[in-house]
């Protein structure tokens, strides 16, 4: 089987925290501020922004200035969608795998045993 | 796909379900597509094998004399004529990731209904700290809801 792109395996190790699974979860909703973050989870705000490292360098989140015109020091984060795009399209691959695996089974059972089907 | 973590794959073949267990493990590797893209010896095809009973294994045989065998894993299920599990450990996983494919052969009009699920790679190790003590199925179905639910929200808003 083709190998999954390598940031597959990063997109599943970001998401096996809960804690991070649930900032994801608030990030569906709308950006938000670290500190928002870490105030919805009564986590400290360096144990937060640890969690939102692995986050960013593992491509899941991106940070960028809350409004150009206001404090350049308040940033928020987002989710970006291409990690869950990637992780889509490999769930289409081993699909489709397994569809070729059933099609040839099957025809390689009916051409044997033509005639036994009860 | 039913869930992020899982894919499902059927298909009806006019042959009881006796039979199509037996063809499906016998004669495995018959059946099963040759080539880099299906076989798991970079390159090489080997011969496919069910050793036939619980914790046996499936593996591709290469050269059985010189040890030169991949395990693709081991039988967790063995319910001939009706359901199979197995483990799949692809090249394609990260080392020591352990996935699980089960068939279930029921019978129809006209043959077998054979549904395969593969499944498991968005699950975490058992030992892992997240899973907060939640076992097996409950883990599994609640990662499942959870991938489900973001796949489809962020499926959406990208659509748009």
């Amino acid at each position: 089987m083709a190998a999954p792109a390598r940031n597959l395996d990063d997109t599943l190790a970001a998401l096996a925290d809960p804690t991070r699974r649930r900032v994801v979860d608030l990030l569906r909703e709308r950006p938000r501020r670290a500190g928002e973050l870490a105030d919805a989870f009564r986590v400290s705000p360096p144990a937060m922004s640890r969690h939102l490292r692995v986050l960013r360098t593992r491509g899941l989140v991106e940070e960028e200035r809350a409004d150009p015109a206001a404090d350049a020091r308040v940033r928020v984060y987002r989710l970006r969608p291409e990690p869950f795009r990637d992780l889509q399209a490999w769930l289409e691959h081993v699909e489709g795998f397994w569809n070729e695996q059933l099609g040839a089974f099957k025809a390689h059972a009916e051409r044997t045993r033509r005639g036994r089907r009860r | 796909m039913i869930a992020p973590d899982q894919v499902r794959a059927i298909t009806t073949v006019a042959v009881d379900p006796e039979t199509a267990f037996q063809v499906f493990t016998d004669e495995v590797d018959l059946w099963w597509k040759r080539g880099p893209a299906y076989r798991f010896g970079r390159g090489r095809d080997g011969r496919l094998r069910f050793e036939p009973h619980v914790g046996g294994r499936l593996m591709e045989v290469f050269d059985e004399a010189g040890g030169d065998v991949f395990e693709v894993g081991r039988v967790r299920v063995w319910e001939r004529g009706a359901r199979l599990v197995f483990e799949f450990r692809a090249l394609a996983f990260v080392p020591g990731e352990i996935t699980e494919v089960e068939v279930r052969f029921q019978a129809v009009d006209g043959g077998t209904r054979v549904t395969l699920e593969h499944r498991g790679w968005g699950a975490l190790r058992a030992d892992h700290p997240a899973r907060h003590g939640l076992e097996g199925e409950a883990f599994g179905s609640m990662m499942g809801l959870w991938w489900a639910g973001l796949l489809q929200s962020l499926g959406q808003r990208a659509r748009r």
